[in-house]
């Protein structure tokens, strides 16, 4: 290959690769700004453009996986620009593709294109429809700039979008406490966790002078090392993980991930069954030379991952509605591919993130159907298959199972520890301060400003 | 001191009592369409609706600005509303107001035509200097009243017009003012509610113990009824939900935090109490009586403050009541289910979590123990401080009165002449007629129209009766349902030698019912019968060997697929099923979104081919007396069968003039991921499919020895009359036939000329089905309308497979001459009746005691849905979340949703079900006399009844003001659109079109064959 060839195909690829960002987000600006202004498109125009953004980002992403695998995988960086420079320190906008991020772009951008196909259909009608499709194009922008980011400033930008997206559309059905309560939960889980991430970034800018993972890590994806000291590795990793567990709906932070089933069925599919619960997989996985680095994070990844998994699967296995076992499967299988990563493996979970993705979400979207399949399926077996109490239970004392039985029903233990001695302190500690300020306005400025309105003293549970 | 069984026998009357007013729904995989507000059909519906409201937290009627937009669009007229004010007020309209000013009637009549709303203290103050409402007059008075004013402005001295209306309205505004602040404002005492949860809220809106208490009951609930979602079932459910919850919960092991802290120890007695020994209902009576004393309600207040506790949560304690009630209608599982143990939970988690909402808000609560915890003496102050309804300060009542004036002419000077009692009188007059009563009285006006429409229609269109007019080639029967009424339209008009008929769609035919592709048998009947007959599916001699692999195959791939399903779940298989299975499941992801039609063809495709060659039949004669281990006997014996033949063709009035050719056509619905499927299905067959009635039935009118055994009863069937069965798909607007192999082959033109006329039928069928449907041209073709409704039952993401009942206004019991020809818009239960040929009223009972509950049943189920979506349907599908599979909730962790979903009633237009009866009133008054549930619904107008004199023609109107007399109807107008066929008709619309007379399907002398 020519130098000429290299460089103009450096230059497709960059193209191709700024399209797979700038589809969902032209989308994005072509529904959102007739919104905005009080004149929303109508349903189908809104259905046909955002489709349009996702199937060409996703052939964009085809034919920039098509050009990488003809040259072997060597990873593209895409330059967008600089967000500022100080001395030697540097904030650049870069994308990268490589042999992680294309295939990844190629499937969620995919997956998004169907479920943009469904919802265009199952929320006809609905008043919500115009801001529905305005999230969904944001998730998917957000999901292509955490996914593309070749630095991790990028990637916390994207990260924030899909946050953001994710718990809109858990309260999408704003007229419902419910919903609210639940787009709260998750968003305060989200935010909580995010610190992670932006502290990662601050220490990571702190020990390598730039974001740019080219300067961070050395070498190509799975068998790049880390370039930062041991120890810093040790503290990256750790804010890393921190950070996905929110995301991913590990323990302790399994609580939300149930309760985010208020949307409409194809948000609950795509966020949960498939893309948002493993968000945290790919920071990992992109981030996997730190954990190479960091043997001890690694570990703890791994105990969390299995941790997670077998809470999943022994609370999943008490749920009685459909959409909430379809989250604890979610969660089990995300806790195993966190242990898969943990174990070292980057093919293997990558290959699961895909499969269980697709799995999934054709599970939640299928959902309504439960009737339906179990009479047939019932009809063929000649019976109804009816609970499987597995072998393990009749094993154990009845006390014992009854007790796990309550503890399952119940959700499990992390979630009354983080209210106990997370939430608990949290709160007291907000109240005494508002108890605090009430009383400086009242000792400034009299009585009368600091008279407690009703309902201040007390509530909040 | 009452003793402990006074006290039990107490408690589970007021249970009873208080659960009639829980939804009336089942599991959903039997949904059966009925009166939503069963409990209150003692009430006349007017009251009930409203007594019911104040009890759900409901809307009673549709909002205001719904009818006034109906108003405007010309829906309902100002005769309407002249009517139902007159029948409504009486002789009161002409009471005199504001010193014999104007009429009460007026004033009511002004306030119905134009919207004056009460506003809020600080919404005035905002009117009045944001908006011009006291410088320029209202823009919808008419131009009398406001040349009235114009004069008076004018008189005081006015260059310019705009000046003359400022004068007369800061005139009238200063009037008012001056009047209304003369008497105080009045407070407004409501009696304060009974449960602590509501007193609370009522002082603090930011607690609500509900929201405590709700999410962890549900799980209980939810848990203990489920039918086989969850993998790992509840332990020791066959001891009942309190004990099998007490037990749970008693055991602690989750860290109590916040309001559950008691919540071990109690449950742990309760848990002991549970043994052995005193019966489980006991128990739960003396656990509800013991938490009702610990709350601190007094006696008085049990029967409200029960119905209160259950209402809270009223779809799952429905469901608790209707599984206690019909166990034999639990999907999978029947459990001892009991609504004493809800409520007996409920109290017990309502009064932890009211013990503690109430100690953080200072009250005084002991922390446990024996006697008095202080939660008596909370109630008591809660109920005082409850915050009384202030009534409208005198700037609103002032802007209020300004409105009014102008509407129906007050002059400034008037107002200023009111006397102190004029006002008051004139002010109350305005209040009391409030946003509910004109709510209903547009209601009223907004049925009046529907009403004067079909039956003016009804009187215009008069034919000729087919039956008596030529031989027929084909006589069809169907359902009564209002979906058939296009199908048999459309055949009628291809052929005026076709005859249709309409049936309550079982046929007459009560059974259990078992296909080859079963595993269990159904009932298919109405639900208030049981069947104590089994019929079952059966491959023939020849095909039993080809069934036996084919079942095995499905088996196994069955196994295989719930295998993968359920494994991707667990641990230890979902990893690798995950990981492996999700290249599989991207083709049918892809293929079911994409391409949705395509995909269900195949798969319907695939299913036929694994049939292929199995030729089944129905066991239906009885061959031995030994009844089955359900207790009921296997098939019918041969007088059985003739009667129940007899019963039919004589309720339709088809006893004589048989055509060579008499389809039986049965219905149901397919539809894909639509937990609701089952409301779209036959409600005369209890949520089931028709189809196995229509074959059956066909099956024994064409036995020889049935046929014997009815001419010796003088039904005389001719050889050449041949039955066949066959089941319309209501979503996919095709007809499936059954044993079409055992058509003679001297009837094969006749069949296969048949078979064509209804696939001809149901494209256009197809067609006017489209025109509802927003997402489908206006100008589809017959054949893309098949394929567009064929796409729809396939898809996944369609969340309107079809609309179901969605358009039911209307009711006919008479022969079809009555409505042949006429263009009823798929709205109209058409039930045949010859009113000639019984003289005893026997027939029309029969008929009545299946319609009224059916049909009025399917009519009020969608009324209330679609008045108050959120409080009485199922709101919106798109976040509904299968449950236990019984029913829906809204996301994770909601009430169980009842009634109709959101997508199902959108284009229903809430009218009571206008039920025509062609019978003389005698005769109906009769029926009626011996139908008690019927009369109730009749008397108390949850229906309109109106019967048409078959001798005469004349219609006569139920009213329940005369004493429940049948007062003579007088047409508005007796002139009625025409149209050549029904698509030039309602053609280019999606409302609801009115009836017309279709020339192409009416029977005049010159098209009788």
């Amino acid at each position: 290959m020519t130098a000429a060839e290299i460089a103009f195909l450096h230059d497709a690829v960059a193209g191709l690769v700024t399209w797979q960002l700038a589809a969902p987000a032209a989308t994005l600006v072509a529904i959102g700004l007739p919104a905005l202004v009080g004149r929303p498109l109508p349903e189908r125009a809104t259905t046909w453009i955002v489709g349009a953004g996702f199937t060409t980002g996703f052939l964009a992403a085809l034919a920039t996986l098509a050009a990488l695998a003809a040259r072997g995988f060597v990873p593209e960086v895409v330059h967008l620009g600089s967000l500022f420079t100080a001395n030697h320190h540097a904030a650049t906008i870069e994308l990268v593709a490589d042999s992680l991020s294309v295939p990844y772009v190629c499937f969620a951008t995919g997956l998004c294109g169907l479920v943009n196909a469904f919802a265009g259909k199952y929320l006809h009608r609905e008043p919500g429809f115009t801001r529905f499709f305005i999230l969904l194009a944001l998730f998917g922008t957000g999901m292509n700039l955490m996914v593309l980011a070749g630095s991790i400033d990028v990637l916390f930008a994207g990260w924030e979008f899909l946050g953001i997206s994710s718990a809109l559309l858990i309260g999408f059905f704003h007229e419902r406490r419910n919903a609210v309560d639940a787009a709260l939960r998750a968003f305060t889980t989200y935010r909580v966790c995010d610190v992670g991430l932006l502290a990662a970034g601050v220490v990571i800018h702190q020990a390598a002078g730039s974001g740019d993972f080219a300067q961070v890590f050395a070498g190509t994806w799975p068998n790049a090392t880390s370039l930062l000291p041991p120890a810093t590795a040790t503290l990256v990793g750790l804010l890393l993980v921190f950070a996905a567990l929110g995301k991913s709906g590990q323990v302790p932070f399994t609580g939300w991930l149930p309760r985010a089933m208020e949307g409409p069925t194809p948000s609950s599919a795509i966020f949960y069954g498939a893309l948002s619960i493993h968000a945290g997989a790919y920071l990992l996985l992109r981030c996997e030379a730190v954990l190479d680095a960091a043997p001890v994070v690694a570990w703890l990844l791994l105990a969390i991952g299995v941790a997670t998994a077998i809470h999943g699967a022994v609370v999943g296995s008490v749920q009685t509605d459909l959409k909430g076992m379809l989250a604890y499967a979610s969660m089990t299988q995300a806790g195993i591919i966190l242990a898969e990563i943990g174990l070292g493996l980057r093919l293997v979970p990558l290959v699961h993130v895909v499969s269980h993705a697709i799995l999934r979400s054709l599970q939640i979207l299928r959902s309504p159907s439960a009737m339906h399949d179990r009479h047939e399926l019932a009809a063929a077996l000649g019976g109804h298959p009816g609970p499987s109490n597995s072998t393990l239970l009749r094993l154990l004392p009845t006390g014992v199972v009854k007790g796990l039985y309550r503890v399952a029903l119940d959700r499990g233990l992390d979630e009354p520890l983080v209210a106990r001695f997370v939430v608990q302190p949290v709160l007291a500690t907000l109240e005494a301060a508002a108890a605090a300020e009430r009383r400086w306005v009242e000792f400034l400025g009299g009585a009368a400003a600091g008279s407690p309105r009703r309902g201040d003293d007390g509530g909040a549970a | 001191m009452a003793s402990p069984n006074d006290n039990r026998d107490e408690v589970a009357r007021l249970i009873a009592e208080a659960a009639r007013f829980l939804p009336p729904q089942g599991p959903i995989d039997a949904f059966v369409a009925q009166n939503t507000l069963q409990g209150f059909e003692d009430l006349p519906f007017e009251e009930a609706v409203i007594r019911a409201a104040a009890l759900h937290d409901a809307e009673p009627f549709l909002p205001e600005s719904r009818y006034r937009e109906e108003l405007a669009r010309g829906r309902i007229r100002a005769a309407d509303i002249d009517a139902v004010l007159a029948a409504d007020l009486g002789d009161r309209r002409f009471a005199h107001l504001a010193g014999g000013r104007i009429t009460l009637g007026e004033l009511c009549r002004q306030l119905l035509l134009h919207g004056v709303r009460l506003e809020s203290d600080a919404a005035v103050r905002w009117t009045l200097t944001e908006s011009p409402a006291i410088e320029r007059l209202r823009p919808d008075l008419d131009e009398t009243a406001r040349e009235r004013l114009m004069g008076l402005g004018r008189a005081a001295g006015a260059a310019t017009d705009i000046d003359a209306e400022r004068n007369v309205t800061g005139e009238l505004w200063r009037a008012c003012v001056e009047t209304t602040s003369r008497p105080r404002p009045s407070v407004v005492h409501g009696r304060p509610p009974v449960r602590h949860r509501d007193l609370l809220l009522a002082v603090d809106p930011a607690v609500d113990t509900d929201a405590l208490v709700h999410p962890l009951l549900i799980r209980l609930v939810a848990a203990y009824l489920d039918q086989g979602v969850a993998a790992w079932a509840m332990p020791d459910r066959d001891r009942g939900l309190l004990a099998a919850a007490a037990d749970l919960v008693g055991r602690g092991g989750v860290l109590p935090e916040g309001w559950t802290r008691p919540l071990p120890d109690r449950m742990r007695a309760v848990a002991a109490a549970c043994g052995p020994g005193l019966p489980p209902e006991s128990i739960s009576l003396d656990v509800i009586a013991a938490e009702l004393e610990a709350l601190g309600i007094p006696r008085p207040s049990w029967p409200d403050h029960i119905a209160r506790s259950l209402v809270a949560l009223r779809g799952w304690a429905g469901m608790v009541r209707q599984l206690e009630i019909r166990p034999d209608r639990a999907p999978v599982v029947r459990l001892p289910v009991r609504l004493a143990d809800f409520l007996a939970l409920r109290l017990l988690l309502d009064r932890a979590a009211t013990e503690w909402a109430l100690g953080r808000r200072g009250f005084p609560i002991a922390a446990d123990g024996a006697g008095d915890t202080g939660l008596g003496a909370a109630w008591v102050e809660l109920r005082d401080r409850h915050p009384p309804r202030r009534g409208p300060g005198s700037l609103a009542r002032g802007l209020l009165l300004h409105q009014v004036s102008q509407l129906v002419g007050l002059t400034p000077a008037d107002i200023q002449s009111l006397d102190d009692d004029d006002l008051v009188d004139l002010e109350r007059a305005i209040a009391a007629f409030d946003a509910v009563s004109r709510r209903r009285l547009f209601h009223l006006a907004y049925e009046r129209r529907h009403a004067t429409e079909v039956l003016d229609a009804l009187a215009a269109h008069a034919t000729i009766d087919v039956l008596r007019s030529g031989r027929p080639r084909v006589q069809a029967v169907l359902c009564i349902d209002d979906r058939c009424e296009s199908f048999r339209r459309y055949l009628e008009e291809a052929d005026p030698a076709v005859e249709t008929f309409g049936a309550a769609g079982f046929f007459s035919v009560p059974m259990y019912y078992r296909g080859i592709d079963d595993w269990h048998t159904i009932p298919l009947c109405p639900i208030v019968i049981r069947p104590t007959h089994t019929v079952t599916e059966v491959p023939e001699e020849g095909a039993a060997a080809l069934n036996r692999r084919r079942q095995s195959r499905r088996r196994l791939l069955a196994r295989l697929r719930g295998g993968a399903e359920s494994g991707s779940r667990t641990l230890f298989r979902g990893g690798l099923f995950t990981s492996i299975g999700g290249a599989i499941a991207a083709v049918p992801l892809v293929a079911r979104v994409v391409f949705p039609r395509l995909t269900a063809r195949a798969a319907s495709h695939a299913a036929d081919v694994a049939r292929r060659g199995i030729r089944t039949r129905l066991e239906l004669l009885r061959q031995v007396d030994v009844p089955l281990p359900d207790g009921t006997l296997a098939g019918f014996d041969v007088a059985e069968m003739a009667a129940m033949v007899r019963r039919l063709l004589e309720d339709i009035g088809l006893t004589r003039g048989f055509a060579p050719l008499v389809a039986v056509i049965g219905h149901g619905s397919t539809s894909l991921n639509n937990p609701h499927e089952s409301a779209y299905d036959c409600g005369a067959c209890g949520g089931g499919r028709g189809g196995p009635n229509a074959r059956a039935f066909a099956l024994m009118a064409n036995d020889p020895a049935v046929r014997k055994a009815l001419a010796a009863g003088g039904l005389e069937i001719p050889a050449h009359t041949v039955f066949l069965g066959g089941m319309l798909d209501t979503c996919t607007s095709r007809v499936r036939w059954f044993d079409l192999d055992r058509v003679p082959p001297s009837h094969a033109e006749a069949l296969s000329r048949w078979l064509a006329d209804c696939t001809r039928a149901g494209s256009l069928d197809a067609r006017e089905r489209c025109r509802r449907f927003d997402s489908v041209p206006l100008d589809v073709s017959p054949d893309e309308a098949l394929r567009r409704v064929e796409g729809r039952a396939g898809d996944l993401a369609q969340v309107r497979p079809e609309y179901g009942h969605a358009t039911t206004a209307v009711c006919i019991v008479g022969p079809r001459s009555l409505t042949r020809g006429l263009y009823l818009d798929r709205r109209a239960f058409l039930v045949s009746y010859d009113p000639s040929a019984d003289a005893d009223g026997a027939v029309l009972e029969r008929s009545l005691a299946a319609v009224g509950p059916v049909c009025g049943g399917i009519n009020l189920a969608y009324l209330f849905s679609r008045v108050d979506p959120v409080g009485y349907g199922a709101g919106t599908k798109l976040p509904h979340n299968i449950t236990g599979l019984i029913g829906v909730m809204d996301g994770h962790c909601s009430d169980l949703r009842t009634g109709l979903p959101l997508q199902g009633v959108e284009i229903h237009e809430p009218v009571r079900l206008l039920l025509v009866i062609d019978a003389p009133t005698d005769r109906i008054r009769n029926a009626l006399g011996r139908l008690h549930a019927v009369r109730r619904l009749v008397e108390n107008q949850w229906v309109r009844t109106v019967a048409r004199d078959p001798a005469t023609g004349r219609l006569a109107t139920f009213s329940a003001a005369n004493g429940g007399r049948f007062v003579p109807y007088e047409p508005e107008s007796l002139a009625i659109a025409m149209a050549p066929d029904s698509t030039s008709w309602y053609r280019g619309r999606r409302d609801n079109v009115p009836p017309a007379r279709i020339l192409a399907g009416s029977i005049t002398p010159d098209t009788a064959p």
